[in-house]
């Protein structure tokens, strides 16, 4: 009998549990709300996936102060630009990104025995579901998580308001 | 002439002798020395054409126009991230310019083992000379060293390890620090500057933003390709294909071009160069993001003799603010203190000169699929490479060193190397990128291991080439750049020759 890996279990374990989420995405999707200015405009996303991008986009590019002098993820419209920039991914990534952002919504904070919704969460605790993805023994939620990650701190540090932070001087030329 | 196939409104029909798929080092010179023998060939190309204007020195603008997948290409486990280039140039258009031969040492393994004649080091020696005048290949001058740069070489000096300045293919270089987005200032002496031109003059046309879905082949003889453009079919007819789209795409396109493969080897044998990188916070300011990102490298950990356990080499790898982020560890807060550090930062990277043995197929749809997990033996020389970061670093006058593993490693002296546990190098554990994806097409004279002889034609499908970093039988060691531009052109003699007789 051909044997298993526990590699391929976890691997397909995560493959599953995402498709799950996707499929519990489709029933759970009532009672987010979207700035009107963005509903119209949204080319990917739908508003509760738009909802759940934004929540986990203010916790992974939250500000290291408080007091004002730093954008937060809402202020350089991470949400917004991410779902003009997944246009640019090939369908099989949107698709996967996508069914992320319903594992995150809906599965991921039962791991950590929350029950509500991952964006109704308070921060602490969207926080404590996010680093159980980033530390996660499956593969597949690590590297989402990874893919997330990435993906927010592009739409993060993409914005010139962003770069004072850094000390980074931005581009040279003024090109395109 | 350049024809960018977006701008296609009806499906066409070409007639060729040669047809090229892919334009980056591989398929810019073999279109050119097809061209100049006189053969009426066209190259067609996935991405689109972008000149130096079209380069915004921005990593939100420039991933998704030059990288596949925006830079999101990754191993089917999601483990490893696989950047490679897409247009007009290919990778050439983003890689950071370094310029290294083939070492003897594997062009010998090469014969020896796996049977691929007439490309020892005395026969490729012409053409890596012929390629590094094309390419005005120059040592990168110790002024133009940046701080990243500088640390690497104060480091190794330091600890009395092998080290030494890098050569280059720029001419009139800026020192932005922006080579991984495009040059701007059109520096780079790459396919598109260099190449193409003299392709263009010689006859040659190239289609952008047309991807070639499926190689023609009947009775055993390649007869053209399949390509389809926004809004047009395109079908080449044509007795000589070349194939030069990359390790990946190469080797996912002839996996789904139904080529005779008795013996499975399409898409095997794939290396990747796997990367993973240690950073350093410095109390001096380092401004690490300007000027050439990479000049300086260390050899200390790295041998090709056969059965060599120094299989890692080691060189800076900064990064613009994106790629920092998501180098980075952890998110939040702390993410964002760390990031306050970043003029500070001095980042290397660790790169294996690896053995794992990956491979490259194609999903129903078409599109490529790459399936890698590092052995353990490979894992255990990331680990030593990483290890050797850190001490180098710290040998620098690093004030902390971090590795960005899943829980973070922050190190804050030379001391704590010394007892440090390096189990995080696993699948996940740590982020691992790869640029030298090789060997999925793999040369050889011996069909059951290759899938293409030694003049780079396929075993089964006469007229059939390879003309990309697909032909290597093992992992280089060395940046591909060279090797693939030599074997190209080393290669295209013998197109030629056989397009006579076809």
């Amino acid at each position: 009998m051909k044997r298993v890996s526990r590699r391929a279990v976890l691997g397909g374990v995560g493959a599953a549990l995402l498709a799950a989420a996707g499929g519990v995405a489709v029933v759970r999707t009532r009672g987010y709300e979207v700035p009107a200015d963005v509903a119209g405009r949204l080319r990917v996303l739908a508003p509760w996936q738009w909802v759940v991008l934004a929540a986990a986009a203010r916790r992974i590019a939250a500000p290291d102060v408080d007091d004002g002098s730093v954008p937060t993820a809402d202020d350089v419209g991470v949400a917004t630009f991410l779902d003009s920039y997944l246009g640019n991914l090939p369908d099989p990534m949107q698709r996967d990104f996508l069914r992320l952002l319903a594992f995150l919504e809906h599965l991921a904070p039962l791991g950590q025995k929350l029950t509500s919704r991952f964006s109704r969460l308070g921060a602490a605790d969207q926080d404590r579901v996010l680093a159980s993805l980033e530390a996660s023994d499956q593969g597949l939620l690590r590297g989402g998580f990874d893919g997330l990650k990435s993906l927010v701190f592009m739409g993060y540090y993409r914005d010139p308001r962003t770069w004072k932070i850094l000390g980074y001087a931005g581009p040279f030329v003024r090109n395109g | 002439m350049i024809v960018r196939g977006r701008e296609l409104g009806s499906d066409v029909t070409l007639d060729v002798d040669a047809v090229v798929v892919g334009t980056g080092a591989g398929g810019g010179m073999a279109l050119r020395e097809l061209a100049r023998a006189g053969l009426k060939v066209v190259a067609l190309e996935e991405g689109g054409y972008h000149r130096p204007r079209d380069f915004t020195q921005r990593e939100d603008e420039m991933l998704p126009m030059l990288f596949q997948d925006a830079g999101g290409r990754t191993t089917r486990d999601l483990a490893v991230r696989v950047l490679q280039g897409r247009g007009v140039g290919g990778s050439t258009i983003h890689n950071t310019n370094l310029c290294k031969r083939t070492p003897s040492d594997i062009l010998d393994l090469w014969r020896d083992r796996y049977a691929v004649s007439g490309a020892g080091p005395v026969e490729m020696a012409p053409a890596f000379e012929a390629v590094e005048r094309d390419l005005s290949v120059t040592e990168i001058p110790a002024e133009l060293r940046n701080p990243n740069n500088e640390v690497l070489r104060e480091g190794a000096e330091k600890l009395g390890w092998r080290a030494g300045p890098l050569k280059h293919n720029r001419v009139g270089c800026q020192l932005s620090g922006f080579c991984e987005l495009g040059c701007a200032y059109d520096a780079k002496q790459n396919v598109a500057k260099v190449l193409l031109p003299q392709a263009e003059a010689a006859g040659a046309t190239v289609y952008s933003d047309v991807k070639v879905v499926r190689v023609l082949h009947e009775r055993g003889r390649a007869t053209g390709v399949v390509a389809v453009a926004p809004n047009a079919w395109v079908t080449v007819k044509a007795r000589i294909v070349v194939l030069a789209a990359s390790a990946v795409g190469s080797a996912a396109l002839a996996a789904r071009s139904d080529l005779p493969d008795p013996f499975r080897q399409i898409g095997r044998g794939l290396r990747l160069h796997p990367g993973a990188v240690v950073a350093g916070r410095f109390e001096r300011t380092m401004n690490s993001e300007y000027g050439i990102p990479q000049s300086y490298e260390c050899t200390e950990l790295l041998s090709f003799e056969e059965g060599s356990d120094k299989r890692v080499w080691i060189v800076p790898a900064f990064a613009h603010p994106i790629g920092t982020a998501s180098m980075l560890p952890g998110f939040g807060k702390e993410h964002m203190r760390a990031m306050r550090t970043y003029g500070k930062l001095a980042v290397l990277t660790a790169m294996v000169h690896d053995e794992t043995d990956g491979r490259v197929s194609a999903d129903a749809e078409g599109r490529p699929v790459i399936d890698y997990v590092m052995s353990a033996a490979d894992r255990a020389q990331m680990a030593k490479g990483l290890v050797a970061c850190a001490r180098l670093l710290f040998a620098a006058g690093a004030a902390e060193v971090v590795i960005p593993a899943i829980p973070p490693v922050r190190l804050q002296s030379a001391r704590e190397v010394d007892g440090l546990r390096t189990d995080f190098v696993r699948p996940h554990g740590l982020p691992v990128t790869a640029v030298h994806p090789m060997g999925t097409l793999r040369m050889g004279d011996d069909p059951r291991r290759a899938v293409v002889d030694s003049r780079g034609e396929h075993h089964f499908v006469k007229g059939l080439f390879v003309s990309d970093g697909s032909l290597f039988p093992t992992s280089l060691g060395a940046p591909p750049q060279i090797s693939i531009y030599a074997f190209a052109l080393h290669l295209a003699k013998h197109i030629v020759e056989r397009a006579k007789s076809l």
